[in-house]
């Protein structure tokens, strides 16, 4: 707990550091205030309202995202702000917030010239009561047998859906819908709530359901379940029956602090991609005690306690890796005594090595370990967590690695680490695709392929050994939720990084003379899944390419040329002669800086609207289109299949 | 009147969430008296306090406490120590 000195020390540290425009320092000092559980409310908004001042710091020095955020309500939300504002800022957003009329939600949902339509926002969050989405439910439950429960559940849904239709139907902002809260006490008691088919705990359940499910089919769009949330601290206290029946403020002010970094968790991954890898430490992290003293009998693992902590972690790991993330070693050890303990300890190991993309055991530096990971992988260091007991090798990595998450495994306290490592959310993600479970042997796959390249003679002999197949499809069936996170997450083979909303991709799918592709690629070793994608579209004679992107795991192999000349092919069917691509450099995408060069484009004058630092390319389709290479096999590529779907002639 | 009249801890909170300085917390400050003391930021106020002296007020009462002085005689009349 704080004293009042040290909680007066860092509210001056955070004045100060706004004074001086030092966003870095002021979010440093407002996480240590804020930290003290429960953080007092006055501090919050002490450091809400100096969070506003420096808004513009924020963005730029620290690169929060900054999200123009309307808030569509049926309740109180006013006095939850500050609480919303901080936690954004902690989590490096910010949040540019206003706050629709109480009673208007659903004109402003369906109104094209509503406040919130013209507003054109990033981000809407809809926060909703149980009264305003199914207000006849308590009633209806109240007999537990429940005649009209399903169709009232049925008519509320289709409800909500005719709002979130319509709305994104003229709006790509993206969508937050929150879910209803299961009341605490009810006239059934607690008996009959939960054994009768229709209580009305069970309807809100089954409505909760149904209305993550609607979210699902709706673009860019996450349902918050707020009532895990509330029963994760608490019910009972959850609420305050007599602030919402005064103020209609749908939680305590207790939970304020609760809620708004549940909404915030919730909304993230509308806006970033998690992190792909997460590498542990072995001794006294994966399993207990040293292994180069105990040896692979002494080490605790398995079902008795304390190994079964440990056991808990591993499992856990195995979790994460199921839907995609990569796991791997750094340890400092000898690689023959960690293989000769995983043969050893099997039995009460969660994990095998082959769980792992790599191992990097040795005694080298960490940090260097970690920087030669993400080089074999293709991957940046913002994408990568590491887990460690030792403070001193968290240090280095924070200090040297700053890009990596760093989490220190708590070697007194082993059972708390899968605790610690699930309240963190640098691996939610609202959707999983096949690719990403397909992930780690992909991974595999690309170390076994950089094997082959080595004993191979001349390059194109060994793209051609490696019998690459790529499948052209429309973006829309990709499937429609691979390509939006292709456009959101990809950063080094991305011509414009432009990060469209699902509903934008649709604009280029289904426009006059657009064309939304996206490319499949397979060879000897695997299936990479979707990898790639194009935007462009043909107005008069010039196709333009709004976006060409890659991801890292297969660049170097042709397909963005094969990309490049299937997307020319369409625009000469949609009548254009000149092709026009656009580079906007960012840190992160030289490797693609030379592009359109490369591919027999000539400079071209930048178009009047265009922002400054975007560089046009044009080629001449007339006398030059782009072939796709020899070693290539081209699938999907039948202009009639394909044109019905993506290209539509202008 | 000055703000020495008022309790620290009663000031800094509502300098908090008026943003303004503590110095200007005095008895009389209340609702309408400064721009940003508006019925929102009444209702943040008074969540603010009941959470740092734990005490619960009566809603009806809640829009009677328009001034600092009137605040603090309910969190005494209530048993709450500033």
């Amino acid at each position: 707990m704080q004293n009042d000195t040290e909680r007066q020390d860092l509210r001056r540290h955070i004045k100060e550091a706004v004074a001086s425009n030092d966003a870095g320092a002021a979010v440093r000092h407002a996480r240590r205030l804020l930290a003290a559980a429960p953080s007092k409310p006055a501090d919050v908004m002490f450091c809400a309202s100096a969070f506003t001042g420096i808004a513009e710091a924020l963005t730029n020095d620290l690169r929060a995202k900054r999200l123009k955020t309307y808030i569509v309500r049926s309740v109180t939300v006013e006095p939850i702000l500050p609480f919303l504002t901080t936690e954004a800022v902690l989590s490096n957003y910010v949040l540019d917030l206003t706050v629709g009329g109480y009673g208007s939600y659903v004109d402003e949902l369906l109104n094209p010239q509503s406040a919130l339509a013209r507003s054109k926002p990033d981000l809407v969050l809809i926060l909703l009561d149980l009264e305003d989405i199914a207000g006849r439910l308590p009633d209806l439950c109240a007999d537990g047998i429940g005649n009209g429960v399903e169709a009232e559940i049925e008519e509320s849904v289709a409800r909500v859906a005719q709002l979130l239709k319509n709305f994104r139907s003229g709006n790509s902002a993206r969508i937050l819908f929150q879910g209803c809260v299961v009341p605490d006490r009810t006239s059934l008691g607690d008996v009959a709530e939960a054994n009768l088919p229709h209580s009305l705990a069970n309807a809100i359940s089954q409505l909760n359901q149904r209305l993550a499910a609607l979210c699902r089919t709706i673009s860019d769009c996450v349902f918050f379940d707020v009532d895990h949330l509330a029963a994760r601290h608490g019910r009972a206290n959850w609420r305050d029956a007599r602030m919402f029946l005064a103020s209609r403020l749908p939680v305590s002010s207790a939970s304020f602090g609760a809620y708004a970094g549940g909404l915030v968790r919730s909304l993230s991954p509308l806006f970033r991609a998690p992190r792909k890898v997460l590498c542990t430490d072995l001794d006294n992290t994966l399993w207990g005690g040293v292994l180069g003293e105990e040896g692979p009998e002494g080490i605790a693992t398995g079902t008795a306690f304390p190994g079964n902590c440990y056991l808990e972690y591993q499992r856990y790991l195995k979790q994460l890796s199921s839907r995609g993330i990569l796991l791997a070693v750094v340890s400092k050890n000898n690689d023959a005594d960690v293989r000769e303990a995983f043969q050893v300890r099997a039995a009460d190991l969660g994990l095998t090595l082959d769980n792992f993309v790599a191992t990097k055991i040795s005694w080298n530096e960490k940090a260097t370990s970690i920087r030669e990971l993400a080089e074999e992988l293709s991957l940046g260091l913002d994408s990568f967590v590491f887990v460690d007991d030792n403070p001193v090798e968290c240090e280095a990595i924070r200090q040297q690695l700053p890009e990596v998450a760093v989490l220190a495994a708590p070697v007194d306290e082993p059972w708390k680490l899968v605790d610690l490592l699930s309240a963190q959310s640098f691996f939610d993600a609202a959707v999983v695709t096949n690719d990403d479970v397909n992930r780690l042997n992909e991974y595999k796959a690309q170390a076994q392929r950089a094997e082959l390249a080595n004993s191979a003679g001349n390059r194109d002999e060994f793209l051609a050994s490696l019998e690459i197949v790529c499948t052209f499809l429309s973006a829309l069936d990709a499937p429609f939720a691979r390509s939006v996170q292709l456009l959101a997450k990809t950063n080094q083979f991305n011509l414009t990084t432009r990060r469209h909303s699902a509903a934008e991709v649709e604009e280029f799918a289904s426009v006059a003379g657009g064309q939304a592709i996206a490319v499949r690629v397979r060879d000897r070793f695997g299936d990479a899944g979707v990898v790639g994608l194009s935007l462009a579209r043909t107005q008069g004679d010039t196709c333009s390419i709004d976006s060409l992107l890659l991801s890292c795991r297969v660049i170097g192999r042709g397909i963005e040329t094969a990309l490049l000349a299937h997307l020319g092919q369409n625009a000469i069917r949609t009548g254009a002669t000149r092709l026009v691509g656009e580079f906007i450099p960012t840190k992160k995408n030289a490797p693609c800086a030379d592009f359109y060069l490369d591919h027999g484009f000539v400079q071209a004058p930048s178009p009047a609207d265009a922002s400054p630092n975007s560089i046009f390319y044009q080629l001449d389709l007339t006398i030059a289109a782009p072939e796709s290479p020899k070693w290539l096999t081209l699938e999907g590529k039948e202009s009639n299949e394909f044109s019905a779907s993506a290209v539509v002639a202008s | 009147m000055s703000s020495q009249q008022v309790p620290s801890s009663l000031r800094d909170i509502l300098a908090d969430v008026l943003e303004i300085s503590p110095e200007e917390v005095t008895p009389e400050l209340g609702v309408g008296t400064i721009d940003t003391w508006d019925s929102f930021r009444h209702l943040q106020a008074i969540l603010a306090i009941e959470g740092e002296y734990n005490v619960q007020l009566d809603p009806s009462r809640i829009p009677e406490l328009t001034t600092v002085s009137l605040i603090q005689a309910e969190l005494i009349a209530k048993g709450a120590t500033l």
